[in-house]
């Protein structure tokens, strides 16, 4: 190399230093439909309530959530594509051979919106100070404990931070999405001491006074009413032109509880996007297509929550108990599911048959569909007869051995658009095959009490879909506190009960147990793979459909693609732009 | 007067204690706690549950919880703290109160000025043609729930290309400094809510004021002002009205409770920023001091609307100053 190319090496390395943290953001996007963007705008969404405090720790709220993803980052983010987790505020990290030890590099150049540098002191106080206190409100330590033991998490140098773990994780950096906090200012409040001091900051009062290091900065709330967030001028992502990101300037959040009033306020042209669902999506469209300037997206996003039917292993009554325990009864409950016509009727079409645990789109995802079988209600009935439920009274209601009806109770929520309906549809196809179903309606925010306290029979009821499945351990490990078809497998410390557990029971809490720790990606998602085939099998709960996401977008807007809101570090509004 | 007026706040306070019992056993009585949604929650240790617990001071026997909650008002004027918001609650309500007192009394004023007249109107021309087009009219708007008007009125504005569909501002003026077009954006977005909550009250006010005016038209002191030869005018305003109207002024004392709990679906419809959700946000998350304090307030309101009404009904009747 002569001297010239040298200096010329030397100058442009100096000249682009300024962006040296600066990170490369949308290149991979173009199955999103990613472009580069245009600077400016201000860009209005809905929230479905007012949130309960600005304070990440402070409360679960996702309302809360959905402002505080512009504006907190964690270590490791998600990729709006393909949902694996890459580097966030940490720029790399390396794994011990046993994955124990986790060593992670900071990103530098990373600013607070006050200015103050962000460092690897900020990382180790909000893990041990805030994150993993017991004070907190909202602690992290059931997701960042492994063994039985939280991580530890100590500060090596500037910009460098360690993790130990007393046992290998298999997900250990899902939980890492959680969100980091300026050190300067909490630790005069030390949240160690005085977690109770800790939950009164950053209340609604003093929105002005919160920082991330996060695309949007707080710029005002006004209670009730709207959340004005402007963007971060030295925020460390640029595009794939190397413009720097995000593309808007202000970023507002207009309280709207009813769904809707959201929708009429988007018609009205004062919200740029809304989440619909497919009761709202047939109305929509057709106004799309009579030339309103907006268009409605339907993507195949992973999270949402797919609608199962489940009967209660434990139900109050002993034979029916008896028969839900059969495989057979669930079996033929299968054949009795139209999933196309819920599919059809009740979805508008803007839905497709569900996974079983592990959404289609999410790299775990195994072919079950076979599985689910056609809607054939003579092969129900057969197996109902198999099954010895014949209706011996000749009443038109099949009986259990002991002469009852074969009747039960379906538990469904009312305040939705979708389960009543598929309630009904469920109701009536079994009633043809002489399977009497009493409909109980109950808000949706009192169905998973219910169906941990056990007072249902079957219940229509929906878990959200993770990328990961280790972070749904709590619901699809049998004895886990979430598996609410089968609490007889939990004893009354919390620990699984093998000894009422069916052998496919068992062979799935295996899996999740080692899932949990194995940490090669291949290992892992053989053992998902097999819990998926198990659960198609066996149906610890029977799957009904999976809806697709919709949303209603103004034409001006660029680079929409399709968010939730409340995911930590799923967050599309630093791409978003107007045309 | 003044004594008579004194009298009656000291009666209050008894009162008062008495009905913040009652909310307090109300609340205890309805199933669950705040902390059912974190027990629920599996990413919620129990060891966490028991530190929010003390930390709330919900660990503490239910008479220990009340009398501190008392000494608090009493003492301090402090109504205890938010579970959900981690803030004072007479914080959280005063930042809601001013929206939700300007929208009650502006509505209470407007369906007074619009019904009386109209029942005056209706109670003299019985069978005339106006008058029946007007009870038909009235029954209808009796019979329909302000949730449903505003839903309609809404649909109607925007079929008509107008973007003043809920709230009381424009998304851009909301959290700015007032100015005149600011007010002009409030009173374009204003008139939904006032036709939407004020409907129903300007009915049953119509139909009240209709009823006792035929009341007292019929009465021996009209015809005898009649008989001896005074203008139809002061007959009907002198005579008829001041006696009529009685009734009325007791009933607007018990209508400023509705402040707080009467327009709660159609300020969620209408996304209004009252009290009236926040309420029931309270009541369903258990955030008990919260529900507390708005249930003991709306008894206060109750209080205080009745003696506003009784020194109304003095002053407009000597009768009663008398007894």
């Amino acid at each position: 190399m002569t001297s010239r190319t040298a200096l010329l090496a030397l100058s442009l390395a100096l000249l682009s230093a300024p962006a040296l943290a600066a990170k490369t953001m949308g290149g991979d996007l173009g199955s999103l439909g990613v472009v580069p963007g245009k600077v400016g705008g201000t860009y209005t969404l809905p929230l479905s309530d007012s949130p309960q405090t600005f304070n990440y720790y402070g409360a679960i709220d996702n309302n809360t959530y959905t402002v505080l993803n512009n504006v907190l980052e964690s270590l490791v983010e998600y990729n709006l594509a393909t949902y694996k987790l890459e580097p966030g505020l940490a720029e790399s990290w390396t794994t011990s051979k046993d994955g124990k030890v986790w060593t992670f590099k900071i990103r530098k150049g990373v600013k607070w919106h006050d200015g103050v540098p962000f460092s690897a002191d900020d990382v180790v106080f909000s893990y041990n100070n805030i994150i993993l206190n017991p004070g907190v409100r909202a602690n992290q330590i059931p997701n960042l404990s492994f063994g039985g033991e939280p991580v530890k998490v100590e500060k090596v140098d500037a910009s460098t931070v360690r993790m130990t773990l007393k046992q290998a994780a298999g997900a250990f950096t899902q939980p890492l999405r959680t969100f980091i906090l300026p050190k300067h200012v909490f630790e005069k409040i030390d949240p160690l001491k005085n977690p109770a001091d800790y939950m009164k900051m950053w209340g609604t009062d003093k929105a002005t006074e919160v920082i991330g290091t996060g695309p949007f900065k707080f710029a005002g709330y006004v209670a009730g009413q709207k959340i004005s967030l402007v963007k971060n001028p030295d925020y460390w992502k640029v595009d794939a032109k190397g413009t720097r990101l995000p593309y808007l300037n202000r970023l507002e959040y207009l309280i709207i509880r009813d769904p809707q009033a959201q929708v009429a306020q988007f018609l009205a042209g004062n919200l740029d996007q809304v989440n619909i669902t497919g009761a709202q999506f047939p109305d929509l469209k057709q106004k799309e297509v009579a030339g309103a300037p907006f268009k409605v997206v339907r993507s195949k996003a992973l999270f949402g929550s797919p609608p199962h039917i489940a009967f209660n292993f434990d139900a109050k009554d002993p034979a029916l108990a008896k028969v839900f325990r059969d495989l057979r009864f669930r079996q033929a409950m299968q054949f009795a599911v139209n999933r196309q016509r819920i599919i059809d009727d009740v979805f508008n079409t803007v839905a497709t048959l569900p996974g079983h645990g592990v959404a289609p789109i999410s790299e775990f995802y195994v072919n079950t569909r076979g599985a689910l079988g056609k809607f054939d209600l003579k092969a129900a009935g057969q197996k109902l007869d198999l099954l010895g439920l014949k209706d011996t009274d000749r009443d038109g209601i099949r009986n259990l051995p002991g002469g009852k009806n074969l009747e039960f109770d379906l538990t469904y929520a009312t305040d939705s658009t979708v389960y009543p309906p598929i309630a009904t549809i469920f109701q009536n196809d079994l009633k043809s095959i002489g399977v009497k179903v009493n409909l109980k309606g109950l808000l949706v925010a009192n169905m998973l009490a219910t169906g941990q306290a056990g007072n249902y029979e079957a219940m229509l009821y929906a878990f959200g879909d993770q990328p990961d499945p280790q972070l749904r351990r709590e619901i699809w490990q049998p004895g886990q506190a979430l598996n609410y078809w089968h609490m007889s497998a939990r004893g009354e410390d919390g620990k699984p009960v093998f000894a009422n557990m069916q052998p496919w029971e068992k062979r799935i809490w295996d899996i999740f147990d080692q899932g949990a720790t194995v940490v090669d990606p291949i290992k892992r998602r053989a053992l998902y793979g097999e819990w998926q085939a198990l659960f198609s099998k066996n149906l610890p709960v029977i799957m009904v459909a999976k809806a697709d996401n919709l949303a209603a977008v103004n034409n001006r807007v660029g680079n929409f693609i399709y968010n939730l809101g409340p995911i930590p570090t799923y967050n599309t509004n630093t791409l978003v732009y107007l045309k | 007067m003044l004594s008579y007026a004194l009298r009656r706040i000291l009666g209050m306070v008894p009162t008062l204690l008495l009905i913040s019992v009652v909310c307090f056993v109300v609340i205890q009585l309805q199933p669950g706690s705040f902390l059912d949604q974190y027990l629920e929650d599996p990413r919620v240790t129990k060891e966490t549950v028991a530190t929010i617990t003390r930390q709330l001071g919900l660990d503490q026997p239910l008479w220990v919880q009340y009398l501190t909650w008392i000494k608090g008002i009493v003492l301090h004027g402090d109504f205890g703290y938010s579970f959900a918001n981690g803030r004072p609650v007479a914080e959280l309500i005063w930042e809601r109160l001013g929206w939700t007192v300007f929208l009650a009394v502006l509505t209470l004023i407007v369906s007074w000025l619009i019904a009386i007249p109209l029942g005056i109107y209706t109670a003299l021309n019985r069978y005339g043609i106006g008058a029946t087009i007007t009870n038909f009219l009235g029954y209808i708007s009796l019979a329909i729930p302000d949730f449903l008007v505003a839903l309609l009125l809404i649909a109607l504005v925007l079929s008509a290309g107008g973007t003043n569909v809920g709230g009381l501002f424009s998304p851009q003026y909301i959290g700015e400094p007032w100015s005149w077009p600011k007010v002009l954006d409030l009173l374009n977005h204003l008139w939904i809510p006032m036709i939407a909550i004020g409907l129903e009250g300007v009915a049953g006010l119509m139909r009240q004021m209709r009823a006792s005016m035929l009341d007292v038209i019929n009465q021996d002191y009209v015809r005898t002002a009649r008989a001896k030869g005074l203008a139809g005018r002061a007959v009907l305003w002198r005579h008829a009205v001041r006696n009529a109207i009685n009734p009325l002024i007791s009933l607007a004392g018990l209508s400023l409770p509705t402040l707080i709990s009467g327009t709660i679906i159609a300020s969620i419809v209408l996304n209004l920023p009252t009290i009236g959700p926040y309420l029931y946000d309270s009541l369903l998350n258990k955030d008990q001091y919260v529900a507390m304090t708005l249930l003991l307030f709306s008894a206060l309101l109750l209080l205080i609307g009745n003696l506003l009404s009784d020194l109304a009904l003095a002053w407009a009747d000597p009768r009663i100053r008398f007894e």
